[in-house]
């Protein structure tokens, strides 16, 4: 199960740059540095310290990208992700995902009026393109860099989002992909899949099965695994979601962030996108940041390690509808749990009714359909407000990461049936009587 | 020869046991622990282990049934 090989890596220096790339004499990628240690690796297809076995990151050359980086050449870049590229782990012109993210960032009125503030936005990436959900951010900046690397087959293991978005990018760009699932998986999901011709390996076994063959198997082929050997460039992906938030705030942080948490990633990476905002001077420092956790109540790992007031993780089964959330083990749990804690935030969780509830009132108040973790994201961002903990006056962004759409039986017998007439205006008038 | 790496969580009921202590005795495996954070309701240790697939899925199984959770170093890589 050693994960650690890649056989197209190239140097940072051999790789063809693009016409946006930034000056090979000038790399903007030190490398990869242990999250643990410190020790420091060459930017390839690496994702563990040899050393302490520590996850590694991306090291940046801040100074570098700061003498490049200015909110006019943000402002003057494309309308994606990719105007952050300064900031993104890849040395030459994107080539996949070209049109993901600068999804919509809402000033909820109606929401917030219910909830109690005065300003809360939503960050809506129910729009991202092209698979709806959050990870057309982080698929997107795993392959470009896969391909940078000389990657030609991509693969992930994912019950959902994520394997769309990985098959999908895959077809846009003719490299070979392969998706692990549970034998198990819905017809439904499988077929959100297939669409897109990508190679779909059930496996006979149970989730914990589907684990351990999928790390075996990223240390046997030359694959692009995306959140096993590329998952120092995949995570980063996540960070365009501060970058958005911050640019369409006005060039602002902040003051609370509520943030589903599956792997934890996502919640780390937007608190890193701010801190590399305030440190290249894009925007003024906001110590009253507060970021907060969403966790489905079924799998709620991080969550329970807050309220005990620990900081080891204990593993736990998913019982939840928040498949999408799902992750029993979260590789990122503890420095999800470490940002809460320093920056003074909370974590919430939302039982699978109030998770519904938290759906409808998205959608009845703001007109956005949510998968079940907006839902999450929703519930807990009420309960925080409930607890006090996020003000009226705070400067509020929730995090919407999937489309409704890819979750509809979450919603089986919670909504009500429409209402049955006879094709006649007296039945109209009879059974709705609209002027009631 | 197989090598996994692995991630050992210890719930609280069992942290105080010398579990790792037994599966060297009880499997032909080699177990090199790497990184580990015990404290005294429970713990996590990640290691890498050696031995004939055959046994060391023997030792994973052994491990489970003591109530230890296993995974792969990389922990959950089923995402939704």
């Amino acid at each position: 199960m050693n994960s650690q090989s890649a056989p197209h890596q190239e140097s940072e220096q051999t790789r063809g740059e693009g016409a946006n790339a930034s000056s090979p004499k000038e790399s903007k990628i030190k490398g990869l540095k242990c999250r643990e240690c410190g020790r420091l690796y060459p930017a390839v297809a690496i994702h563990i310290c040899e050393f302490c076995f520590g996850p590694l990151e991306v090291d940046y050359d801040y100074a570098a990208i700061g003498r490049r980086i200015s909110r006019r050449s943000i402002e003057e870049g494309p309308k994606s992700l990719w105007r952050y590229h300064e900031l993104l782990p890849v040395t030459g012109a994107p080539t996949v995902g070209l049109h993901a993210g600068m999804t919509p960032l809402i000033h909820a009125k109606r929401l917030g009026k219910l909830l109690g503030l005065d300003n809360l936005y939503l960050k809506n990436d129910t729009v991202n393109h092209p698979t709806l959900s959050f990870k057309d951010r982080v698929v997107a900046v795993a392959m470009t860099r896969a391909r940078e690397l000389g990657f030609d087959t991509v693969a992930c293991a994912s019950t959902g989002n994520l394997a769309n978005s990985v098959s999908a990018h895959a077809a846009s760009v003719g490299m070979k992909c392969f998706v692990f699932i549970p034998h198990d998986l819905e017809a439904g999901k499988i077929l959100g899949n297939l669409i897109y011709n990508p190679t779909v390996v059930a496996v006979r076994g149970n989730y914990d099965d589907v684990n351990r063959l999928c790390s075996e198997i990223g240390g046997e082929y030359p694959w692009a695994f995306v959140n096993i050997n590329i998952r120092p460039y995949y995570a980063e992906g996540s960070k365009s979601l501060a970058f958005e938030t911050a640019e369409q705030l006005g060039w602002r942080i902040p003051d609370q962030v509520v943030v589903p948490i599956a792997s934890g990633s996502l919640l780390t990476k937007i608190r890193k996108g701010f801190q590399e905002f305030e440190k290249l001077g894009l925007v003024s420092s906001n110590d009253r940041l507060k970021v907060n956790g969403a966790q489905a109540e079924g799998c709620s790992p991080v969550y329970r390690a807050f309220v005990s007031g620990k900081n080891h993780l204990i593993p736990v089964k998913p019982n939840t509808i928040a498949k999408s959330l799902a992750i029993g083990n979260p590789a990122d749990g503890f420095y999800s749990l470490d940002v809460v804690f320093k920056s003074g935030g909370a974590i919430a969780a939302a039982s699978d009714p109030e998770i519904v509830e938290g759906m409808k009132l998205l959608a009845e108040t703001e007109g956005i359909f949510a998968e079940t973790a907006g839902g999450v994201t929703i519930a807990s961002l009420r309960k925080l407000c409930a607890e006090g903990r996020i003000g009226r006056k705070d400067l509020t962004v929730a995090y919407i990461t999937g489309n409704g759409l890819k979750t509809m039986e979450a919603l089986s017998g919670a909504l009500p049936e429409p209402v049955g007439i006879d094709p006649t205006l007296a039945s109209f008038r009879k059974t709705v009587n609209p002027t009631n | 020869m197989t090598q996994m790496r692995l991630h050992l969580t210890f719930p609280e009921e069992r942290v105080r046991e010398p579990i790792i202590y037994e599966i060297c005795r009880k499997f032909p495996v080699v177990v090199n622990i790497r990184r580990a954070d015990i404290s005294l309701d429970s713990g996590w240790v990640e290691l890498e282990m050696d031995g004939e697939l055959a046994d060391i899925e023997r030792t994973v199984l052994y491990l489970r049934e003591r109530g230890v959770h296993v995974d792969p170093l990389e922990k959950s890589i089923l995402e939704g």
